[in-house]
């Protein structure tokens, strides 16, 4: 599956060569600019390789109306400036598109890059209706996700010149978290985030929005699900996490817990389960216990949740519930804490 | 990466002198290379999150064998630089008895 187009600009993306054409001549390629929009519409990003000076990337911006989600600029080779944008938005060489007009630039991304899907832009008609271009699920969320990286790049930008602390940078921000009970719309973005999240996810399989709605029995019911969305001054983020608690005598369980990895570094998970604590202190629980599948790939979330107070021990008596189940014989441990009344953030919104 | 554990001592300061490198790497801030064994390696200390702490351990693990997400459930000995190298020295350890 593509996630992202890596553009070059003269003759691909640009009707014309960016130095050689007086500013008000210039403009997009129809052909290109058609298919950019019609591939951001589908949740892949854009990104741009070009050998030209930087202030070629604003305006390539100007004239598609697109933020693009990284930019390389500069006569270095193109199969570096592809690695660079990879590594930059986290992804593999199997998911981006290269598209250029020149044939010596497409041979030598393909060489050094062989499972990059290298386009010739005359290609770009046909290859916008092939499977590798069209997601199974196209969530709103996944339709901005251009613009999310692109404020991204301007908020790490600004957090680099911030002089403060983390936690001022974020009031700074204005960041807003807001915690709610699941509605039936937002079903299909929480399956998305259960087969899209690894770093921030305590089951590591996904759940389909059918066993969500069946969880999802409000604050009053024998369980329920919980979103999180993150907003900010940059941008608006969307559902970037969610949990599923369920009440059994005194405790609180929580068989899932999982955030994108975009809401990273911006207080999400730690609001969450400052949130649940004392969510289950109000409603007089004695305990709170988070399950967890030991994996590769989720130490985070388990730094996250020894830093919000929680203690681990191996889940002997505790099984997961039928949907968390992977088949493979998995490691299980619960993490616990006492309910309590920890001070949310002051950007942490509850909504009722 | 295996390497001829001498015990002792000398083990452990090797471990931290490498551990410290690694930390200077991750957090692009050369203020580790400085830091006391007891500056705490998370958020006030060194700053690293949680993705920089889960990234710590698999460089752990490439360079000293040593699986400490596996085996600290709790993950405690991310409390502080010391604790750390204390504990991977004394795996090394065990293992080369
Ligand atoms: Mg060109």
């Amino acid at each position: 599956m593509i996630k992202c187009v890596i553009w070059d600009l003269d003759n691909t993306l640009l009707a014309g060569t960016y130095l050689e054409s007086p500013d008000q001549r210039l403009c997009a390629d129809p052909d290109a600019a058609r298919a950019l929009a019609e591939l951001a519409g589908r949740g892949i990003l854009h990104a741009i390789a070009s050998r030209n000076p930087p202030e070629a990337a604003a305006c390539a911006a100007t004239l598609t109306g697109h933020a693009f989600a990284a930019a390389r600029l500069g006569w270095g080779k193109k199969s570096a400036a592809v690695a660079g944008i990879l590594g930059e938005l986290g992804l593999s060489a199997g998911e981006a598109a290269f598209v250029d007009d020149d044939p010596l630039e497409r041979g030598e991304v393909g060489r050094a890059l062989p499972e990059v899907l290298v386009l010739a832009p005359e290609d770009l008609a046909e290859a916008i209706g092939w499977p590798e271009f069209s997601p199974p699920v196209i969530t709103p969320e996944a339709r901005r996700r251009g613009d999310m990286y692109a404020s991204r790049r301007v908020r790490q930008e600004e957090a680099a010149a911030f002089g403060g602390s983390a936690d001022e940078f974020l009031r700074y921000c204005r960041t807003e978290v807001r915690i709610a009970e699941a509605t039936e719309a937002d079903l299909p973005r929480l399956h998305e985030l259960s087969f899209r999240t690894h770093q921030f996810n305590s089951v590591g399989v996904p759940v389909g929005a059918e066993i969500f709605a069946r969880l999802a029995g409000g604050p009053q019911g024998p369980s329920r699900v919980v979103t999180v969305r993150l907003s900010d001054k940059f941008g608006d983020d969307g559902l970037v996490g969610g949990c599923v608690i369920t009440v059994s005598g005194g405790t609180w369980h929580v068989p899932l817990l999982m955030m994108s990895c975009r809401a990273l570094g911006r207080g999400v998970i730690g609001a969450l389960l400052a949130w649940i604590r004392r969510a289950a202190s109000l409603a007089d629980a004695s305990e709170v216990v988070v399950t967890c599948v030991i994996t590769d790939r989720n130490v985070p979330l388990r730094i996250a949740l020894t830093g919000a107070g929680f203690r681990a021990d191996m889940a002997a008596k505790i099984t997961l519930p039928d949907w968390a189940q992977s088949g493979e014989h998995a490691r299980v441990a619960a993490y616990h804490a006492a309910p309590g009344q920890p001070e949310l953030p002051h950007w942490v919104v509850e909504v009722p | 990466m295996e390497r001829s554990a001498t015990g002792g001592a000398g083990q452990g300061g090797a471990v931290l002198a490498d551990l410290k490198l690694m930390l200077a790497d991750i957090t692009s801030d050369d203020a580790a290379l400085t830091a006391a064994p007891d500056t705490p390696l998370l958020r006030d200390g060194l700053g690293l999150d949680s993705l920089g702490g889960a990234l710590l351990l698999v460089r752990v693990r490439a360079e000293f064998g040593v699986d400490v997400a596996d085996e600290d459930l709790n993950l405690d000995c991310l409390a502080s630089i010391g604790t750390l190298a204390a504990f991977v020295a004394d795996r090394m350890a065990g293992r080369c008895r």
